[in-house]
């Protein structure tokens, strides 16, 4: 009888504080720890210059000058434009002469790096229309669901043809 | 005796624990979760940089083969910081040589250089740094800016 009321059990583990630990745990990862946030512009830039190398001749109307002056403004080819309107160029022009064409970007010294990103943005975003529009055409999907076949048909069809300067100021 | 109190006594309501067993699981999961999307920070930025905005970002694809140029302010000079220490544009095509070496050549092959600059830098000093990795053939160049909608 005495027996029966006082059962021996064996006691339960006590494992409240575990979810405490484990979130001590998962706060420290939160904080040391970056997602995946990294984003940016991929640019191929062309091999340094070989010694003695003729620069090559391009006829004068396949050219865009893009340049940016010390105070951050955009000219191409003269007129003073906006972001947008160079866009616009640039697409005008890679669409009539897609292989032949050359766009000239000349940042001075004292240019910021934002006016510079913003101009280069521009200028992939042009030829990130022509690209996708031609993909669309030909294999009925975007240039971002191509795949790297036809992606390298595409930006042979579409090449980015620019071409980079710097001047002024002394290093 | 009343026997209705005592019946009251031996049934006593209380309000029944909640079992929390399983909650360390349910957070073990989501650690488990943060662990793999996440790599850790591995270096400290030593300068003072905040990236330019624009529509036409897109994400990093490989991770692995990616040497971290961060350009910004330190004190009220300009500096370029190479994965963990402060250099010179000078000194970059020997630092780009040296993390060549301790990578495997297909992780080489697909160098890439993250170049996080502050976004009123001036583009002599990006300059600079371009001509650099030009010369040690890094030519590969991410230009970090964080996305924003149109």
């Amino acid at each position: 009888m005495f027996r029966k009321r006082y059962r021996q059990q064996i006691p339960e583990l006590n494992t409240t504080s575990t979810a405490d630990i484990s979130f001590m745990l998962l706060i420290f990862f939160l904080v040391t720890s970056s997602m995946d946030t990294e984003k940016g512009m991929l640019r191929q830039m062309p091999p340094p210059p070989i010694e003695n190398q003729q620069p090559r001749d391009v006829n004068k109307d396949h050219v865009l000058s893009v340049e940016i002056d010390a105070k951050d403004r955009l000219t191409c080819d003269g007129k003073e434009v906006t972001p947008r309107e160079l866009t616009n160029e640039v697409l005008a022009m890679a669409q009539v002469n897609p292989t032949g064409h050359v766009v000239t970007v000349q940042a001075d010294r004292a240019t910021t790096y934002e006016a510079y990103f913003r101009m280069q943005e521009a200028i992939v975003r042009a030829y990130y229309t022509l690209r996708d529009d031609y993909a669309r055409k030909q294999y009925g999907h975007g240039f971002d669901a191509c795949n790297a076949e036809e992606r390298e048909m595409v930006t042979e069809r579409y090449p980015q043809r620019i071409s980079e300067d710097m001047k002024g100021g002394e290093r | 005796m009343r026997p209705m109190q005592s019946k009251f006594h031996t049934h006593r309501h209380t309000v029944p624990s909640l079992n929390v067993a399983s909650m360390p699981d349910l957070i073990f999961t989501v650690l488990f979760f943060f662990m793999i999307v996440t790599h850790m920070r591995s270096d400290e930025v030593k300068v003072k940089l905040e990236v330019p905005q624009g529509t036409e970002v897109k994400k990093l694809t490989n991770k692995s083969g990616v040497i971290n140029i961060y350009i910004g302010r330190q004190g009220d000079k300009w500096a370029v910081q190479l994965n963990g220490d402060i250099v010179t544009p000078e000194e970059i095509p020997a630092r780009i040589e040296e993390l060549r070496a301790t990578m495997s050549p297909e992780v080489a092959e697909h160098l890439t250089v993250s170049l996080r600059a502050d976004k009123h830098t001036p583009m002599g000093m990006i300059n600079d740094v371009k001509q650099a990795l030009q010369q040690s053939y890094a030519l590969r160049i991410n230009y970090s800016g964080t996305e924003v909608k149109q």
